[in-house]
């Protein structure tokens, strides 16, 4: 369940650790005062031809006290946010801004970068499990928010403000997430896949993921590459080594090594691929890709060639 | 307090704070370079200052308005108001003139954030200005047409009077915040 | 057929009007107590319609991937539906309750303003409609937004953040209608905050000082300084997305310098007092009808009416707590923190004073005292989990998720709508001279807590689960079907819940036993004369020597400023 309460990392602990016990002194306080009321109620319900019950106006005591003892809890609940919040969102030194991992919001699809290995890649994202992945956030357009409960707090994804966050998951594992600020039409389907590798794993994924595609074989797959390099496609997406370089749309150059496309909208299946192709409006409507009228065979082509690029 | 007073001295607090928060945007924006004019390459405080001084005065004008109002005196009553409200618009001339001048210079509120900031903030205030006048044009108006201000409307004088001085105190943190500190 | 009060002779009578009834008689009014009512039924159109908003809302997340609705009308019907709940219904609401019963309260004949009054109701009604034409008149292909011409209404949220809302990200006008619409409706609400402080610092009958008004009375007073304040900034960003947005300017443009975040400030500084201007006449109401139904005075006059005014001043102080993930740096944070748990004291203890009142009561359950009870409780959930926001770890997980609509749900709908329906059924009588139906009124009720618990109580685990808000659909992921479901259907029951209102309120108009003077045998200067009033307000205002004058009145041997001051 990709929720605060299933923490896998140091960070998300801490705030389901808060959280936790801040509910359960949350539904203390609940209990204390519906017993009150719900004892008010009972016990002092009129009865028939009751006089008039005793004028009392107040009790500076009772009320000094009842203002102090909540004064003195907040500030334990103000010392504790205080530590809690070095521990869920650990400091990054302003010198030291080097990013692993650089996420670009869209509206409606998350670009994303290693600079240091230069693997480019599109809303999934791979990190080595037990390690602080740095990670710089900045905008292409509107405010996102980047949020995956099981590992990170939420943050803000602004266009002219980078925001800079340690990204940590202690297991290897699948942690999925979703933007986190209302971005325009297609922000509910703007899904976030973290998959967390062990240090060999995240090591091959990212080889693979720096390979040239090999060339298609296969008729079809070979003219869905003419098809994609002919049609508008080259105009906003890039696959290495075809001559395109839009970073516009999500980067296919490994198009077939995601487990989703559209964002999350669909999983990455040969038959979704061939209904997204046929009209992405249909699918997801309000997202940038428009409906190209792409003829069956073409959509065919186009879908055994996108396939092919692990 | 009387109760028209009150209600004057209510929306200038109002309106104080939204001045003040066009003001931040102002100032907040001063040091964002996008290229394009900026106050230091495009404004006149020499000139505007001379414009300022004009607003400035009218507010004594509208000071001794109330007092010969006091005391009885419409006739005076009458010309100090009337100066006011010359004066003012002398003013709000003024501030046509540069905004002309920045025009020319292709500085508007479209070109870059001090046209933004500049023309949002003084337009806002030359607004003001203009309902003030308005309304010390109604009150010459019904001066004119007989009204006894002392038994009809007692307050209405002073009233608009803590306005205006309100609009010319707002010019004068603007000409301070926007022009002086291009001479420093 | 309840008596309508007649409308004051003018001095100088227009010619060819007929003012004395009839429908011109309402719409030129200038007395306190028609454009109250009128408020009253103008905000209640509009609850009806905002809540029909949420229905459709409802009903397409009730199941996942769900079709009932396409993105773009989703985005606008949400859009619309917290934009007409705070600006037309819940505010307003509030305000009209003041227009009709501070001036009774305080012995006065009419507000110090009576045309600028009027000019406050016609300026809601005026800008409520601009804001609906939006939905016929806003309809262009929506580029950066959403494909297709579904109507024109805004669609960035009631909180329209920047760059979203500038042109470029929405290309119909609905945000220019949001926009116009607002100015128009607050600057009607800043002309009613001046006319009420005025009424309450320059109108009161001798012998009332504000030691004496009516809680109901100090917090209309408070709110009426924090709408002073904080409409301002609301105006200023409002003013600046439409320069940016008609005149191609650049305040929150991050590509040509502007800052998304500036719009944020300035937003959130009216956003957040807005929520406290949303609260504190309900208190007020609160802090009316439960010693009236208990049979005792408010507990705590002073600690009451003094936490009202530490909230007005702190409303101010708290703002950036809706800020807490833009990145602002953790000491930016801690300080709004602190401010945030600070202005939980004030907001918690009247939650003691008034369990302290019912406590040693004699307790009435009316249908009024029922909805106030709930209050209480319901207040407190939401209240909790406010103050868990002001925990910023916390709201680094929980902020712009089902939670935060279920904690402002507690808050806004079992707060201040629970303790308006308490209102409605308290002060229906004075209105009207008719009681409302207790019968009806116990449906009512209970259909209510039960539907709106249902509806919101679940969306804390949803939020929990993960679902982000403002969603058009979501994943079939385990059990968000199933609580979305729940919360669909407790919509419905709430929906059936308002409906026997208004049948109450049909059958009751209709013919609802007589109410006389004072039904509840209560105390504050408003039962002391005829129900409904006379234009005049008063024969005869009773003498004030303590905060219940009635009472004084009924108890010549044991007045209240015999034993208390």
């Amino acid at each position: 369940m990709d929720s605060l309460l299933n923490a896998g990392s140091p960070q998300a602990q801490a705030m389901q650790s808060m959280f936790f016990w801040t509910l359960v002194l949350g539904g203390l306080i609940f209990l204390l005062v519906t017993g009150l009321v719900l004892a008010a109620s009972i016990r002092y319900r009129q009865r028939a031809n009751d006089d008039e019950p005793r004028q009392i106006f107040g009790n500076l005591k009772l009320e000094i006290g009842w203002t102090i003892a909540p004064a003195l809890l907040l500030v334990f609940l103000f010392g504790w946010t205080l530590q809690t919040m070095r521990t869920a969102d650990p400091a990054v030194a302003a010198t030291n801004q080097d990013p692993d991992l650089v996420i670009i919001a869209h509206q409606w699809w998350w670009e994303v970068h290693y600079p240091k290995s230069g693997v480019v890649t599109a809303n999934e994202i791979h990190i080595p499990a037990g390690q602080k992945i740095l990670t710089r956030f900045e905008s292409a357009d509107v405010i996102h928010n980047f949020w995956v409960p099981e590992i990170a707090r939420k943050m803000d994804v602004v266009p002219g403000h980078p925001n800079y966050l340690w990204l940590q998951a202690d297991q290897p594992g699948l942690y999925q997430g979703a933007c986190s600020e209302f971005c325009g039409a297609q922000h509910a389907w703007m899904r976030i896949r973290v998959i967390a590798e062990t240090p060999d794993e995240f090591a091959a994924w990212q080889q693979a993921q720096l390979q040239t595609p090999a060339a298609p074989t296969g008729d079809t797959a070979v003219q869905g590459q003419q098809l994609f390099q002919q049609k508008t496609c080259m105009n906003c997406h890039t696959i290495a080594g075809s001559g395109a370089t839009e970073q516009i749309a999500p980067d296919l150059t490994h198009f077939a090594s995601r487990a989703t496309l559209g964002a999350g909208v669909m999983d990455n299946t040969p038959a979704n691929l061939n209904t997204w192709l046929t009209n992405p409006q249909a699918i997801k409507p309000g997202s940038h890709m428009p409906d190209l009228k792409l003829s069956a065979d073409e959509v065919n082509a186009l879908t055994a060639y996108l396939e092919t690029l692990q | 307090m009387e109760k028209n007073k009150l209600g004057v001295l209510l929306l200038i607090g109002s309106e104080a704070i939204f001045f003040l928060l066009l003001i931040v945007a102002y100032v907040s924006f001063r040091n964002v370079d996008t290229g394009g004019p900026t106050a230091v390459s495009s404004l006149d405080p020499l000139v505007t200052g001379i414009f300022s001084l004009f607003l400035f005065s009218s507010s004594f004008t509208i000071w001794r308005a109330g007092k010969s109002l006091l005391q009885g005196r419409r006739a005076a009553f009458q010309g100090w108001l009337l100066a006011t409200i010359l004066l003012g618009l002398v003013f709000l001339a003024g501030q046509a003139y540069e905004w002309r001048s920045l025009f020319a210079q292709g500085a508007t509120i479209n070109t870059n954030l001090f046209g933004t900031t500049f023309f949002t903030l003084t337009g806002f205030h030359g607004l003001h200005v203009l309902a003030g006048l308005t309304a010390l044009a109604i009150i010459l108006g019904m001066g004119r047409a007989g009204v006894d201000f002392q038994t009809a409307h007692p307050a209405a004088v002073e009233s608009l009077s803590l306005y205006w001085h309100f609009v010319d105190v707002v010019w004068v943190v603007i000409f301070g915040v926007v022009y002086v500190t291009l001479l420093v | 057929m309840s008596r309508i009060p007649l409308v004051p002779e003018s001095d100088i009578p227009l010619p060819g009007l007929r003012s004395d009834h009839g429908l011109l008689s309402w719409i030129a009014s200038v007395d306190h107590k028609q454009i109250g009512i009128m408020y009253l039924l103008a905000t209640l159109a509009f609850f009806l319609i905002g809540g029909i908003e949420a229905l459709f809302i409802r009903i397409q997340l009730a199941r996942p991937e769900n079709s009932f609705l396409a993105p773009d009308t989703y985005n606008q019907i949400f859009t619309m539906h917290g934009t007409t709940m705070i600006f037309l219904v819940v505010v307003p609401m509030l305000l009209g309750f003041a227009t009709y019963f501070v001036p009774l309260m305080i012995g006065a004949r009419d507000m110090a303003y009576p045309r600028l009054n009027a000019l406050s109701f016609w300026l809601l009604v005026f800008g409520g409609l601009l804001l609906y034409f939006s939905f016929v008149g806003g309809g262009q292909p929506v580029a950066g937004g959403a494909g297709g011409a579904n109507g024109g209404a805004p669609m960035a949220g009631w909180f329209s953040y920047a760059p979203l809302s500038e042109r470029p990200f929405s290309s119909s006008s609905g945000s220019d209608y949001w926009a116009l619409g607002l100015l128009a409706v607050g600057i009607g609400t800043l002309a009613g905050a001046i006319n009420l402080i005025v009424t309450i610092l320059r109108l009161r009958v001798p012998g009332m000082s504000l030691r004496r008004v009516p809680l109901f009375v100090w917090m209309v007073l408070v709110n009426g300084f924090i709408l002073l304040f904080a409409l301002p900034p609301l105006n200023a960003a409002l003013v600046m997305l439409l320069v940016d947005r008609q005149l191609n300017a650049h305040f929150f443009t991050p590509l040509t310098g502007g800052s998304a975040i500036m719009w944020q400030h300035y937003f959130w500084a009216f956003g957040h007092p807005e929520v406290y201007i949303m609260i504190l006449p309900a208190w007020g109401m609160i802090s009316e009808i439960i010693p009236v139904f208990s049979r005792k005075p408010i507990f705590g006059y002073e600690f009451v009416a003094g936490s009202s005014v530490a909230i007005g001043v702190l409303s101010f102080a708290v703002y950036a707590h809706h800020m807490f993930t833009v990145g602002l740096g953790h000491p930016f944070n801690a300080a709004f923190s602190a401010a945030s748990m600070l202005i939980a004291i004030p907001t918690g203890i009247k939650i003691f004073n008034w369990i302290a009142t019912m406590w040693g009561g004699k307790i009435r359950f009316t249908t009024s005292m029922l909805f106030a009870v709930a209050f209480i409780i319901l207040f407190t959930i939401g209240g909790i989990s406010g103050v868990t926001f002001a925990m910023v770890p916390i709201d680094w997980q929980m902020t712009d998720t089902y939670y935060v609509v279920a904690h402002f749900h507690y808050v806004l709908f079992g707060g201040t709508v629970f303790a308006i329906f308490a209102g409605v059924y308290y002060w229906f009588p004075k209105m009207t001279g008719k009681l409302l139906s207790e019968k009806w009124g116990k449906w009512h009720f209970w259909l209510m807590f039960i539907g709106f618990n249902l509806t919101f109580f679940v969306q804390h685990i949803l939020g929990i689960v993960g679902m982000p808000r403002r969603v058009y659909t979501y994943p079939d992921l385990p059990g968000w079907g199933t609580m979305n479901l729940i919360s669909t259907i407790g919509a419905f029951v709430l929906a059936f819940a308002v409906l026997v209102f208004i049948g109450n309120v049909l059958v009751s108009l209709w013919r609802g036993q007589p109410a006389g003077d004072n039904p509840w045998d209560a105390w504050t200067l408003e039962w002391a004369t005829t129900s409904p009033p006379p234009v005049y307000n008063f024969e005869q205002v009773p003498p004030v020597r303590s905060r219940r004058p009635l009472y004084d009145l009924a108890h010549p041997d044991n007045p209240d400023w015999k034993r208390n001051r």
